[in-house]
């Protein structure tokens, strides 16, 4: 059961992987075919009418006829070099211009005599010093040297092992068909290595800048450091045997085997992989080439890089290909496919070089890894930047997008809030008619109404007057109840005073007005216009009542703050000198009743301010006491 | 019994109400106390009322049939600086009383006001004593604590520039709008209990806009228009 469940994805999968693969791997063998083809084509093709390839060779004491192009053995002494013996015809006739001697390719260096004077030492030439560059070397033969007839020629080649000595063709003739093609030797494998390699150089800061401002991905760090090795490695002057050579330079010129490494080290985290624990091993040949040449010195550094580095190169640059063609299948996209064409371009260049180093192919020595590889490198650098750069224009519509998103939901925030105020001033508004038509209701409706009732009943203006005024009065009151006091409750009783006063002048009742704190009242920030409107009201049913039931000649409103346990708190007395409701209740009908009306009114209105209401009756006169409350209430709860 | 001015001739008002029994409550209530009145029921009938003299006082309604009151308080206020101009509002809301005090009207008059009170208004305003109530008072203050305030954001009702007003001055309008009366707040204030109807009245003419170009120029002072 399990085992069908294993396999049913496997399938489909494993087919999914042949079918990425199989088209890769063929575009790679054409890739191959391609890179051999184009090696071919750009062998430089040489001056054949001035060759001279028949030359007797003294080496180690013997001598013999050899034919150019030759290898000689391996050897560390430069004492006693190979010396390779010739003649070539010099007519002065068609020599217009001067003549000169080219050597397309030889290793390791080499020395040209002409009639026994030496012409040409490319020792002096660091470029012509690397095997790794095949460096041509071209020099004028003085006119004073040349005689007509034959000429001797001798070239004493230097060989600094381990690899084997080569000379190529040997070329002697006019120096306008020599020099051709060695400017296209030149141009390729000197001036075209410089330019990679300065290029190199600069991706190789641009990269550790990179990799400086985003230490997370040591991807950009590897790839700097490979590159800074390879500038290294292509810009040290190789040394010569003889001269005193520095340690270091000589290990430096072996990092290839480090470099190559961090290549694959830089594939499998460019390709988002972990790097192994043991892929450290990778790093094993380079370091003990390092480390080696550091302590022993040459020549051994040489040795140890054709035996252990060389291998290590080409191992690299198999995993290399192992690594991308896995992210071939895997993702599919352009930077897999590059990398891979790239390294399968490398690698058979190697594939060359390895043949031609051990002599399976003849073609004249050329090596071409190294050029490959920096070819390699600037397009895996170019890669990177590309994709830096359109990484930062995701950034760019990223924060684009992020902008407008921002925008937008600004634009919402602001039409949400905008719709949230409305509503709230929807609501503030219809609370404040809801207030407003039970404060006309309560007051001006039923006065309007006596009014209707009196005149129907035709009674005589003065209880219609009262009525009406009543019903002014007390519009007065809701519309001064709207104003914005701002807390202060003495700016609503300065206005209640004046009408009082208005209202007490024809009755000839005075209105002693004692503010008894200097402040009057303490300030009430929560105060509401209904608050205002409860007591002021309770104020007019005091005063009404003083002066209609209980025949008060004087009247007196004491204000004060008194400070309680939790604060100071207002209090507002209205006494009279009347003779109190108590006795009136005992009078008539009618007016106990509306006595009792009015101070169940005064009391449930007190209640809904958080105020309590104290009332005093005897005699000598009524006290109405009120005290308010510290926190006036927020909402109307015992309104009805 | 006759009202009559330093001159001895009885004091002419000119009372302006398109409401016919208002209009007779008043005048009644004035001619009783001893007034010369004259009375117009539309702004037309009061200007002709005007062409032929001045009166010593003016009392407008503000909403008359064929114009604005406050248009009638403005020439009158231009044309007869001597004149005494005072409102008649049903209500004395601040909306119209304030709109009236910004061209030169002091103070207002209840149309429902007791006949006594009509009068004993009128005679104090002949002699120089414009009165001011706690509601208008009150106003004034706030607004002059809103200037100072924010002065972004126009607070709803009339403009009203509070900007020339003394200190003192507030401080008596504070003592008007809590209740307390002249000599309470000349005693609070060190004041003489007679000198207060003087600053009331000095708040009335510093309250008043006179011209549109005086308006502009008060604007600009505060920094409410920018040239």
């Amino acid at each position: 059961m399990s085992e069908i469940a294993a396999k049913a994805p496997t399938r489909p999968r494993r087919r999914l992987i042949v079918s990425r693969l199989v088209p890769y791997l063929l575009l790679q063998a054409l890739i191959v075919i391609a890179t051999i083809l184009g090696l071919r084509l750009l062998q430089p093709s040489d001056p054949e009418d001035f060759a001279l390839s028949q030359f007797s060779l003294r080496e180690d004491g013997v001598t013999g006829a050899v034919t150019l192009p030759h290898f000689t053995s391996s050897r560390y002494s430069l004492a006693d070099p190979p010396l390779y013996t010739g003649a070539f015809t010099f007519r002065s006739a068609d020599a217009g211009a001067g003549w000169s001697v080219y050597l397309p390719r030889f290793s390791n260096a080499v020395e040209v005599a002409v009639n026994g004077v030496v012409v040409l030492d490319s020792r002096r030439d660091a470029n012509a010093n690397r095997p790794d560059r095949n460096t041509p070397q071209i020099a004028v033969i003085p006119a004073s040297l040349l005689r007509d007839g034959s000429n001797a020629i001798t070239v004493r080649l230097f060989v600094w092992g381990p690899l084997k000595g080569f000379l190529d063709t040997v070329y002697v003739g006019p120096d306008a068909a020599l020099r051709p093609s060695y400017e296209t030797r030149t141009l390729l494998f000197v001036t075209l290595q410089v330019a990679f390699s300065a290029w190199q150089s600069i991706l190789a800061v641009i990269l550790a800048i990179m990799w400086l401002m985003r230490r997370r991905e040591p991807v950009y760090g590897v790839l700097a450091v490979a590159m800074v090795l390879g500038v290294i490695q292509a810009f040290i002057p190789p040394p010569v045997p003889p001269a005193a050579v520095s340690r270091l330079a000589a290990v430096l010129l072996a990092s290839a085997p480090t470099e190559s490494a961090l290549i694959v080290a830089f594939g499998v985290l460019f390709f988002g992989w972990r790097w192994p624990r043991y892929g450290m091993l990778l790093f094993a040949p380079g370091l003990i080439v390092f480390v080696v040449g550091l302590i022993a010195g040459p020549p051994l550094p040489r040795i140890l890089f054709l035996v252990l580095g060389i291998p290590t190169v080409g191992i690299c640059l198999f995993l290399m290909a192992c690594v991308t063609a896995t992210a071939v299948v895997r993702r599919q996209d352009a930077a897999s496919f590059t990398i891979g064409c790239a390294v399968t371009i490398v690698l058979t260049c190697w594939v060359h070089d390895m043949l031609s180093v051990f002599e399976i192919v003849t073609n004249e020595r050329i090596f071409v890894s190294r050029l490959s590889y920096s070819a390699m490198l600037v397009a895996i650098g170019a890669g990177l930047t590309w994709r830096f750069a359109r990484a930062l224009n995701q950034v760019d519509s990223f924060a684009g997008q992020l902008v407008t998103r921002v925008r937008e939901a600004e634009e919402r925030l602001k039409a949400s809030f905008a719709r949230e105020e409305e509503r709230a001033r929807a609501a503030a508004l219809a609370n404040e008619r809801t207030r407003l038509m039970r404060d006309l209701h309560d007051g001006l409706g039923g006065q309007l109404v006596s009014i209707v009732a009196l005149s129907e009943r035709g009674h005589e203006g003065a209880t219609i007057t009262d009525a009406a005024r009543a019903a002014l009065k007390d519009l007065r009151l809701v519309i001064d109840s709207m104003d914005d006091i701002g807390g202060d409750l003495m700016l609503a009783l300065g206005s209640w005073r004046e009408r009082a006063t208005a209202q007490l002048r024809p009755h000839d009742i005075a209105l002693d007005w004692r503010v008894a704190t200097p402040q009057g009242l303490p300030l009430h920030p929560e105060l509401r216009p209904w608050h205002v409107i409860q007591i002021v009201r309770i104020l007019d049913e005091a005063v009404t009542n003083a002066v209609k039931h209980a025949q008060a000649r004087n009247i007196a409103v004491t204000i004060e703050t008194l400070d309680g346990a939790h604060g100071p708190y207002g209090v507002i007395s209205v006494t009279d000198d009347g003779c109190g409701f108590a006795r009136a209740e005992n009078g008539e009908a009618a007016g106990a009743s509306q006595t009792a009306r009015g101070l169940r009114n005064m009391r449930s209105r007190a209640a809904r301010c958080g105020a309590i209401l104290d009332l005093g009756s005897d005699a000598s006169g009524t006290r109405v006491r009120l005290q308010l409350p510290q926190v006036f209430p927020d909402s109307d709860a015992a309104g009805g | 019994m006759s009202e009559q001015g330093e001159t001895g001739e009885a004091i002419t008002i000119l009372l302006v109400e398109d409401d016919a029994p208002t209009c007779w409550r008043l005048q009644d209530a004035l001619v009783k106390a001893g007034y010369e009145v004259r009375s117009a029921g539309t702004l037309a009938e009061a200007r002709t009322a005007l062409t032929e003299a001045p009166p010593r006082v003016l009392l407008t309604d503000l909403r008359l049939p064929d114009g604005h009151g406050v248009e009638l308080i403005r020439e009158v206020r231009q044309r007869f600086p001597d004149t005494e101009i005072m409102v008649i509002s049903a209500l004395g809301d601040e909306e119209s009383v304030i709109s009236a005090i910004t061209v030169g009207a002091t103070g207002y008059l209840l149309k429902d006001a007791f006949p006594t009170d009509i009068a004993t208004t009128v005679r104090d305003l002949v002699a120089g004593h414009s009165p001011i109530s706690a509601s208008i008072a009150r106003f004034i203050v706030r607004r002059t604590q809103g200037a100072a305030q924010s002065s972004a954001g126009a607070a709803p009702g009339p403009t009203l520039n509070t900007a020339k007003l003394t200190p003192r001055e507030i401080d008596i309008l504070w003592g008007i709008a809590k209740g307390f009366s002249y000599a309470e707040i000349a005693s609070h204030l060190g004041l003489s209990r007679q000198t207060v109807p003087g600053h009331i009245k000095n708040i009335y003419r510093k309250l008043e806009v006179h011209t549109r170009s005086e308006a502009v120029f008060e604007a600009v002072q505060q920094g409410l228009i920018k040239l």
